[in-house]
């Protein structure tokens, strides 16, 4: 990738991740309130919105992260396996787009028990601490996976030559996220 | 502090009968094992029924169990 493009696509991944961050932070803090707010009313308008909060952010986010990382790494001499951390931060991010789209069921289920819920009646039954369970691990993984790209730790795979055999320089720090 | 044979080019001296696992850098073992270990929990998780699907034949509103 010509430098301009490769920087713009960083940009875009680095936007696309932290979007994701903070969309999962937000996600997290709604769900805390429907665990612990005593109005029924603001429990069940929590669980009502988590849904389409992870439909138009949390999927699309998760999925352009995806794409703009295996970009950074096609296009870059980083490489998609050439280094532990690069790696690691597919799997990763393979792993918690996977568990999302699982999960989007459950707040699909969280929200059709709010749709039907007694407008007056008790929230008893729809706290879950389950939302707030996710949302905390997602922001580990999502943090685990941030700190990989600032600190590219040392550490290559064998299963490919290695930079300095292959046509052109070796990769330079900060090319991928 | 990793040693030196972290760095980007740096190759280990192959070892005798040093396996591949013992030539990778400890981090990413610590990863490795971690994420193994989750892994292994989601699955038990959804085999055991505490996955999404739990509920999906149970209707809404019927028991006010969130599945996971």
């Amino acid at each position: 990738m010509r430098p301009p493009l490769r920087r713009l696509m960083l940009v875009a991944h680095i936007g696309f991740s932290v979007g994701w961050l903070g969309a999962v932070a937000g996600s997290l803090a709604l769900s805390v309130i429907g665990l612990v707010a005593r109005d029924p009313a603001v429990v069940r308008a929590v669980y009502l919105v988590l849904e389409p909060v992870g439909w138009s952010t949390l999927v699309p986010l998760s999925f352009a992260s995806l794409l703009t990382g295996l970009v950074q790494a096609w296009g870059t001499r980083w490489g998609l396996i050439r280094h532990y951390w690069v790696l690691i931060k597919l799997v990763m991010n393979v792993f918690a787009t996977t568990i999302l789209l699982l999960y989007m069921q459950t707040l699909g289920y969280l929200a059709g028990l709010a749709r039907t819920a007694v407008a007056d009646g008790p929230a008893g039954d729809l706290r879950s601490p389950s939302p707030v369970a996710h949302a905390a691990a997602a922001i580990v993984l999502l943090l685990t996976a941030l700190v990989l790209s600032v600190y590219k730790p040392r550490g290559e795979t064998s299963w490919v030559r290695p930079a300095g055999t292959r046509r052109g320089s070796a990769p330079v720090r900060g090319q991928a996220a | 502090m990793e040693p030196d044979a972290d760095r980007p080019g740096a190759r280990v001296p192959e070892a005798r009968g040093a396996s591949r696992w013992a030539q990778t850098p400890r981090w990413v073992r610590v990863f490795a094992v971690v994420g193994a270990v989750v892994v292994l929990a989601v699955v038990v998780m959804l085999l055991t029924g505490h996955g999404p699907g739990r509920h999906m034949n149970h209707g809404l509103g019927m028991t006010g169990h969130v599945p996971w």
